[in-house]
Parts: structure tokens; sequence; C-alpha cells
């Protein structure tokens, strides 16, 4: 009954669950262009996630799994489905989700393990992978019903039916560590040994401890965080992948419009978060993004965004790097420390770019 | 069409939500409050106690409402120049004094009398008027200082005339009238009274004084800077409210002849309350002489019912300021967030459905597919030009152009590089069409139509048009002119795009997806316009055919092109040439090879299209969503596409990416060549046209070749 009266309220007022206020991108994440004009390492189709495999950075681009050279990529494996996320450790173990529902493993040796199922499933909707400090696998589960191109879908419609597993690395000793998560994109183990995920859907990152509660670390986040790496030097590299919008935040508390949208249109022209600046005019518009005298403005309302944040060692925010809404680097899944340069995969601008966080000192302003 | 659309088609169709937002934004709204107020009075207390509306109970308090009313007419004044005057109490009771000893006592001739007790009040408010106008003192304290200075003066009269009062009797049959006679049964204050409402009415509204009172209550400064003598102004309020107290005290006078102490104790709050309950605000500016009738009859009413209820008078006053307390409340918060609740309530929305989107993609077989004819089109004053909506060419090859800061814009053949300011409007010029003598028309966002002759001399043709009878918005006045033809016999036709918003909002009419524009001629032999085709669905581009009795028009929001006959067998008849355009039609001008050239502005999204089938759900993204994040139609593509004069489409020419030209609004050909504008854009784009006659112009095609 009270719910019942909350939710009249919030939607009076336009408070609470009802808000579709953005936090602004402000302090710490003041906007600049430094992502937009970082050095480009490799161009590639669609680079998802980075790893650090012992020998060299491998990144994945659709069902390829490439090793980054001073070149730009050479492929190393073909897995004949899409890959969703990747993981290495130092030792050469390399692990891969697939699209198709299975965990390859690869040791420094080439041999392959898979991994078929996740608790009493198929391993599908695999969104995150990293190993463990003990050797185990860590897996994060979007989505238990949903496939993984279903993202857009699940995103709208505000589901959190993900879930975090840990397992040996043959895929032996499966533990649910987590469930009821929204889309957990990203896991990082911290210097104690806790886990902190990426609760995309929820804007925020979590801790999971045993059986607890998800603890929020850091939350109201303006985007939607993918994934997160720990900095051998301290402190953590965060990847969000698109930024919050108030017209999308809006759409997802229409449930009658949300219903015949998804229902009817394509979802590429979805009022729906978006890896690249729209490139076709099917995709809505939004007032502010109207260009006038030929310029889209930097700071117009925007679906895609590129945007890789500096969190300290407690994740509270210090620097940021951006592309804004007039360019093309948006959609950045993933960043990972690389000696004294961090790597930054961005899957809308289809570029893999290098940052030298020593130019940066404080708040990422120019 | 689902049954649950079909009843939101219905709904929005004879459920008019607009009038909300267009009655809200009356200025006359503010006085509604007080009016509700005063109904629920009325019903209350009729229902409280009967007989309360009876003639004999009115006629009663009639007398007492008329004195009110001379008084509160001073005090409005006084507050609309943003001050206040507590004084009154005080003045009343010293002029009743002076009334009764002059008068009554004296015999003074009523003649100099009443001019004499006047005079008593108004020098109270010189004195007022002295310290707060000229010597800059805060009006709360200076006039409440006087309400008791002066209530010592009153004191001390009564002590010494008090028994000198008491015996005088004037026998004057003024004097008798002005007591207890009436005039076809109203009481002689209150017609008094409704004598100085009206002239308070007139000057407050019509005549200098009161608009400078306004305007120093509505920002003193601005006032100042726009030399208003804002002290004398504020000097003069306090005066005339003082003659007026003076004046209803002298009614007062004859009518009770009695000199106690408690006259006109606690009159202050009680006019006090009767303004603001009325509705004219503590902080000054705004208000009127009706607020302050309705406000005076609600004070009056629970007044004297509380009285007739037997309530102490303790407690009548109590709930008299509960009133007031209650009034500067509802006051403060109306007038911080009146514009917020008109912001959100005027944008109306309305189910409007388009047919299922045509195919646009490359390499399909569609009329509309994709291409990039366009890539690479010369740009004229590329940098130099800001919203060039149309373009238009004379017959030495000279292009025109309207600009963003209200010039037209003339570049000189043959090159178009040079360019001068051809004239300064000061509206940004949009639509353009030269008539037969070689003057050129043009329609003026925000301002009209205006026509300027060869020379640069600028002549305004209209700015409005008939009102029609069922508006509440004022329609009669051009708010949003957009572009124009001229037929053979000189007539001007004319689109207006929306009557509800203004230049700069245009888009957001698109929100609405109701018939907001209208077609409206403009004829030079009687020099005035009419509407003649109303409810358009942001009626555009305007082009006369070659005929001579027809036009076809553009409605940007409704995507179809429509032919409209007003001369010949078919006059009056409309035919729909072509239908679900894939994108947002403008301007639509002649081709060489007897077809017509359209812009299209921008393109639909499937998302929006959705969206106008669903008016709740745009209502609550208006109220909940910031402004520029607001959904909107595609501005950022545009296309340029040709059809003949049976609605086939003969070609389209895209610009993928919409590098140069992002938004195309009109286009002209002109010997060979295709010019593009756009409101947003900062150049004019040149297409050469493959195959186009390298000879033909517009201007030869309307008017015949010149010697």
């Amino acid at each position: 009954m009270i719910g019942v009266l909350k939710r009249a309220w919030d939607n009076f007022r336009g408070s609470g669950e009802a808000a579709v206020t953005v936090p602004p991108m402000d302090g710490a994440l003041r906007p600049n262009r430094l992502l937009e004009e970082a050095p480009v390492v490799a161009t590639a189709e669609a680079p998802d996630d980075l790893a650090d495999g012992g020998r060299g950075v491998v990144f994945s681009s659709g069902s390829r799994l490439c090793r980054l050279t001073p070149e730009g990529g050479e492929t190393i494996a073909d897995l004949g489905s899409g890959i969703t996320a990747i993981a290495g450790e130092p030792g050469g173990r390399l692990a891969a989700a697939l699209a198709s529902g299975s965990i390859v493993v690869m040791d420094g040796a080439g041999a392959r393990t898979s991994i078929a199922s996740l608790g009493d499933g198929p391993a599908r909707c695999v969104t995150a992978l990293a190993f463990a400090s003990d050797g185990g696998l860590l897996v994060a589960q979007g989505s238990a019903k949903r496939a993984h191109t279903e993202w857009k879908r699940d995103l709208m419609e505000r589901r959190s039916d993900g879930t975090l597993w840990r397992m040996a690395a043959d895929g032996a000793n499966q533990t649910r560590l987590a469930a009821g998560l929204g889309w957990p994109l990203g896991i990082v183990e911290t210097q104690d040994g806790r886990l902190v995920v990426a609760e995309s859907w929820r804007h925020r990152l979590v801790s999971i401890a045993g059986g607890g509660r998800p603890e929020p670390v850091l939350a109201d986040l303006p985007g939607y965080p993918a994934r997160i790496r720990r900095d051998p030097a301290g402190g953590y590299w965060l990847a969000l992948f698109a930024p919050r919008n108030q017209i999308i935040e809006f759409v997802q508390r229409e449930p009658a419009f949300l219903a015949r949208m998804i229902e009817e249109i394509d979802e590429a022209y979805w009022v729906a978060p978006s890896l690249k600046p729209s490139s076709t005019f099917l995709e809505p518009l939004q007032g502010g993004a109207q260009k006038h005298l030929g310029i889209l403005k930097p700071w117009a309302p925007t679906r895609s965004y590129g945007l890789v944040v500096r969190l300290d060692a407690a994740f509270r925010p210090v620097a940021s790097w951006h592309s804004r809404a007039d360019g093309t680097r948006h959609g950045v899944f993933s960043c990972l420390p690389d000696g004294d340069r961090l790597l930054a995969a961005s899957k809308g601008g289809d570029v893999i770019v290098e940052i030298r966080p020593g130019f940066m000192t404080t708040s990422g302003a120019t | 069409m689902a049954s649950s659309e079909t009843w939101t088609r219905w709904r929005y169709r004879y459920i008019p939500d607009k009038f909300v937002g267009e009655i809200l934004s009356k200025s006359w709204i503010d006085t509604l409050i007080p009016v509700m107020i005063l109904a629920g009075v009325v019903t209350v207390f009729s229902i409280a106690m009967p007989g309360f509306l009876a003639a004999s109970s009115l006629s009663d308090i009639a007398r007492i409402y008329g004195e009110y009313l001379i008084i509160i007419v001073g005090i409005t004044v006084v507050m609309m120049a943003g001050g206040i005057d507590l004084t009154v109490g005080s003045t009343f009771a010293l002029c009743n004094l002076v009334a009764l000893l002059v008068i009554n006592s004296m015999e003074v001739n009523l003649a100099l009398g009443i001019p004499a007790v006047m005079l008593v009040g108004g020098l109270v408010g010189l004195i007022n008027g002295v310290l707060i106008g000229y010597l800059g003192m805060r009006a709360f304290l200076t006039t409440l200082v006087m309400l008791i200075l002066i209530r010592a003066v009153v004191d001390q009269g009564l002590l010494d005339y008090g028994q000198v009062i008491a015996r005088g009797f004037n026998a004057s049959a003024t004097w008798e009238f002005m007591a207890i006679g009436d005039v076809f049964g109203v009481p002689s204050s209150l017609v008094v009274a409704v004598v100085i409402a009206i002239v308070g009415h007139i000057v407050l509204t019509r005549m200098r004084f009161g608009w400078h009172v306004s305007a120093v209550g509505g920002s003193r400064r601005s006032a100042y800077n726009a030399g208003i003598r804002v002290k004398r102004t504020i000097c003069a309020t306090y005066v005339l409210s003082g003659l007026l107290t003076g004046l209803a005290a002298t009614f007062y006078a004859a009518r009770m002849s009695s000199a106690s102490a408690d006259v006109g104790k606690g009159l202050e709050v009680t006019m006090l309350t009767a303004a603001v309950l009325g509705g004219i605000s503590l902080g000054g500016g705004r208000g009127s002489i009706t607020k302050a009738v309705i406000g005076a009859m609600i004070v009056l009413l629970v007044q004297n019912s509380l009285i007739r209820m037997g309530l102490s008078s303790g407690t009548s006053s109590l709930v008299l300021g509960l009133l007031l307390l209650a009034a500067v409340a509802v006051d403060v918060r109306w007038v911080k967030n009146r514009h917020k609740v008109l912001a959100r309530a005027y944008v109306s929305p309305t189910y409007f459905r388009l047919p299922p989107l045509p195919e646009t993609a490359a390499g399909s077989d569609s009329d509309y597919a994709l291409n990039d004819k366009l890539r690479g089109v010369e740009a004229i004053g590329l940098g130099e030009l800001d919203g060039p909506e149309d373009v238009i060419f004379d017959q030495n090859d000279n292009l025109y152009c309207g600009s963003r800061h209200g010039d037209v814009i003339r570049f000189f053949a043959p090159d178009h590089k040079r360019w001068e300011v051809f004239a300064h409007i000061g509206g940004h010029p949009l639509g353009f069409a030269f008539d037969r003598e070689g003057n050129l028309h043009t329609c003026v966002g925000g301002m009209g139509l205006f026509r300027i002759s060869p020379a640069g001399e600028v002549t305004k043709l209209s700015d409005e048009t008939n009102r029609s009878l069922l508006s509440i918005v004022d329609d009669s006045r051009l708010r949003l002119a957009d572009d124009l033809d001229i037929a053979p016999d000189g007539k001007v036709y004319f689109s207006e795009a929306t009557v509800r918003y203004e230049m700069y909002d245009w888009m957001v009419d698109a929100l609405e997806g109701r018939g907001n524009g209208r077609i409206i001629c403009y004829d030079p032999k009687t020099n005035s316009s009419r509407t003649m085709l109303p409810d358009l669905q942001l009626p555009n581009g305007i082009c006369v055919e070659k005929g001579g009795q027809s036009l076809l028009f553009a409605e940007t929001w409704g995507c179809r092109i429509t032919r409209w006959y007003f001369d010949g067998p078919n006059k009056g008849r409309k035919e729909i040439v072509v239908d679900n355009l894939p994108g947002y039609p403008d301007n639509i001008n002649r081709a060489s090879d007897g077809s017509y050239w359209c812009a299209l502005c921008g393109m639909r999204a499937p998302v929006f299209d959705l969206a106008l089938r669903m008016p709740d759900f745009r209502r609550r993204m208006v109220r909940k969503v910031g402004r520029d994040d607001w959904l909107y139609p595609n501005m950022n593509t545009g296309c340029v596409i040709k059809f003949d004069a049976d609605g086939n489409i003969l070609d389209v020419l895209w610009d993928l990416g919409g590098e140069a030209h992002p938004m195309i609004t009109s286009i002209r050909e002109h010997k060979g060549w295709l010019y593009l504008g756009g409101i947003y854009n900062n150049r004019v784009g040149k297409y050469r046209i493959p195959g186009a006659d390298p000879n033909w112009t517009s201007l030869d095609d309307y008017w015949g070749e010149r010697a």
C-alpha cells in the first residue's frame, strides 16, 4: 500500500523512481576532447573488449580474437561466433565468451577448453569475464533470459536478472555470487579481494561481498558503466559505453510507448542509447541536437558518447577522457592499462586509441 | 488500428485541450482566482445563511461597499506602483472628523467643504508621498508611522472638538442625499464609487499616468531608464490615495454623523486584505481596478456575514487576518510559478497519424532512394550568411536572400561573391517573390508581409488578418508569415505557419500535430488581408500554378502537398497532389520543364511518427523532460524533390551525411542552376541541373519576357 502511494506521489512530483533527471557531467567528469583527439593504435571493426594475455594485448572484434601489434592488429583466432567478453591473465591464459553460448579458455600453449553451461543453463549472454587472483574465473551474465544481442531491449525495459559466477578455469565448481543484477558489464577484484561489478542498467558500481546484498561503491553515474580494470599503479579505470539522456529515462518510464516502439520500430531507430553518433535521419532527434549553421554543438543531447574515467582506490572519479556529441569515438566498452599508457577500445568509432594519463593531472579540464 | 487508438483519435478531436494553455496565457487570467474565491464565498454563505442574497440585505451593505470602493481605488494605484498605504485608517478618521467639523458644525457649503476635506486627506498623502517618493523611505514603515501619528492627531481633535461636533447639524438636502439617498435604488456612495472606478480603470489601462504607475511598479529601474519620473509618480499615487480616502470619509460622515475613536480602526488591514485577495500583487506592477472591485466585495461579504452570524468582532478580525495571510501566500506562489504552469500547459499535443513511412534506402526502387547528387555543390556566401531561408533572382541575375539579423542581402551577378545589405527590415525574412513591377515581396517572421521596391524602400503591406470567431489566442495578428506567391491579378497568397507559436519556437508546433496554420490572401486593391484556408498543419511553401487559377501549398507537418483553386471554374476546390512524403515539405517553386521543385526541410523518423499517434506521451514529455531533450522531427537532413502537376515524383536530390546542407528550406531554379537555402544554414548552395534550360528564369516564367 505504502509502495503504491509512494509511486503515485513520485509520479506526481517527478521524484524518486519517476525522476527523469540525469546527473550532470561536472567535477572530475567535466567534458573535454581528450578521447576524441587521442592517437589511434589500431583500427578494427567494432573492437569490444581488451585483455592482457601475458604476450601482448589482445582485443576482440566480432568473432575474431586479435593481437595488438605496432602496425595494428593481427588475427590470432576466429572463434566462429560473436565474442562478447574476453579476459587474460599474465600467465598466458585467455578466456573468451561466445554469443553462441560457451566460454572458451585457451592456455599459453593453445589448448582450448570449452565451458558450455553456467548454472543449470547454457553459458549465454556472458557480458564480462575476469581471472581472479586465485586463478579461478569470474563470469558475469547480463541476463538469464535474453541473448546478448538484445541488450537494447533489456536496457529499455530496465530488467535486472543478471548474475555473477565464480568457477575454476575448467568450468568446475560453479558458484553463484550474486543475482538480480542490472546487466553486470564489468568485474574487478580489489586489492583486498572484494569483487566490484559495474551494474550498467542501474548506472552504478556495486561491491559483492559473500552472500550479502550488493553494496554501491559509486552510484548515479551520468552514463552506463561497462568494463572496469584495476591499474597496477593503484586505482581503477572505468569505461562508460553510452550517456544517460533525459528522453531515454523518460521513455523507459512510458510502458505504452515503449511497448509499441519495441513492437513496431527497428531497433536501430529506437529512442535508446547507441554506440555510434547518429548517421541517418531515421534515428530520433532531440531539439538541442538541431544543427545550426551546419554545426552540431558538442553539448547537444546525445544518445552516444565516449567516456573513460579514472577512479581512485576508493572508486571516486578523479579524471576523465571524453568524446562528445560532435565526436566519433563513442561506445567505449573497455580500457586496459598497458605500461605507461591506457588503451581504450571504441566500439562505435572502430578504433583502439591510447591515452597517456601522465599528461593529465587532475580534473580532466584542458 | 487498435481500438484504444480510435478512442484516442476521437478524444483529441472533440476535447480541445489547447484552450487551457491559451486561457492561461491571457493577461486577465489573474482575475480568475479572485472571481473563484468570490463565487466560493457567495456559495458558502448562501448555504449557511438563508436570505443572504436578499435584496434588503444587499442594499444595506451596498452603501458601505461604495465607501470601501472609493478607498480601494486609491490603494490599488499605490500598490500598482509598488507601494503600500497603511495610513488610510487614520486618514479616514481624520477626514471624518474634519468633515463633521467643517460641514456639520460650521455648515460650510458642500462645494467648498468636500474639496476641503479631500485636501486634508491629500495633504496626509502628500506627506507620505514626499517621504517615500522623494526621500526614498520605506513605504511600509513610513505609512505605519503616519498611521500612528495621524491617529494621535485624531484623538487630540476628538478631545478638543468632540462637544462641538456632537451639536452640529447640516440640513442641506445634498448632505442628506449623500447620507441616505439613492439613484434608482443604488446608494449615492456606490454611484460615485462606480464613476471613480471606471475613471480609475481608464486611467490605469489607457492613459499615460496609469502606464507610468504600472511601469514603476513593474520595474523601478527600467522605468527610470525609460525616462519616467519615478519619484513624482510615486508621490502622486499617495496623494491620490489620500484624496480618495477623504472623499470616502465625507460619505461616512454624512451617513453616521459620529466621531468616535473607533472610526477607521483596522480599515487599513481590511483594505489591504481586499486588494491582495483581489489579486493585486504586493510586489507592484500587477493589478487592476476590476481585481480591487472583486477583492473589496469578498472582504465586505465575509466581514458582514460573520457579524450577522453573531461572531464577535475579535473573531471576525481573526478570520480576516487569516484570509490576508492566505491571499498573500497565493499571490507569492502564483506570481512565482505562473510562467511555469503556462510553459507546461501551453503545448497541447493532439492525435495525428501518418501513413507508413516510404522506403528511402539507397538502391531500393523507391522514388525517394538515397543518392549523393548534392555532394559537392558550390557554396555562396559560406560563413557570411546566417539563415538564408529563401533565395530569389531579379532580372539582372542578382541573388537575394534573407538573414537572421533582419536584412535582405543582395549578391551581385555574375559570380555572386560580392554582397550588400539591400534592405533592413528588422525581422527574419523568409519567403520571397517578385511582382510584375519588379518589387520584391517578402514574408517576415514575427512581422508580416513586406514589399521592397527596386530602390530598396521597405513598405509594410500587412501584419494582420480577420480575427476568427472562436479563437482564444488573438489570431488577427500575423505571428509567423512564411512563404508567399503572387497571382497574375496581383493578389498575394501567403502562408502563416502557426498562430500558436512565435518565430523561434516554430518547431515546437510539430509536437502538437494540429492544424495551427493558415493561408491568407492580401489584396492590394483593398490593402487588406483575409484568411482563406484555416487549420493547416504548418502551411509552408506556396506556388501559384501556371494557369493562374490554382496554387500548390505544402503542409510541413502533414507531409503533403495540396492544390487549391482560388479562381476559375473550380474555385474553392482542394485536392491532394503528393501525400505521405518521407520528409517535411517546405518551399515549392516552379521548374524549367513545367514541373515543380520542393525542398524537404527535414525527414520523418519512425519514433516521431509513433509519438504523433500518442498525444498523452508527448504531453507528458513536454511536462517532464527538459526542453532541449524533447523529441523533434529530424531536421538535420534534408533533400529536394521534383514532382509534376499530377504528383508523380520525378527526381530526388540528397546530400548524404548532410555535411553542407543539413536542412534545405528552399530551392530556386535559375538559368540551369538550382539554388538551395536553409533557415539554419550558413550558405546558399548552387547545383547544376543536368539538362535544364540554361535561359529559363522564374521571373520570365511568371511575368513574361521583358523587352
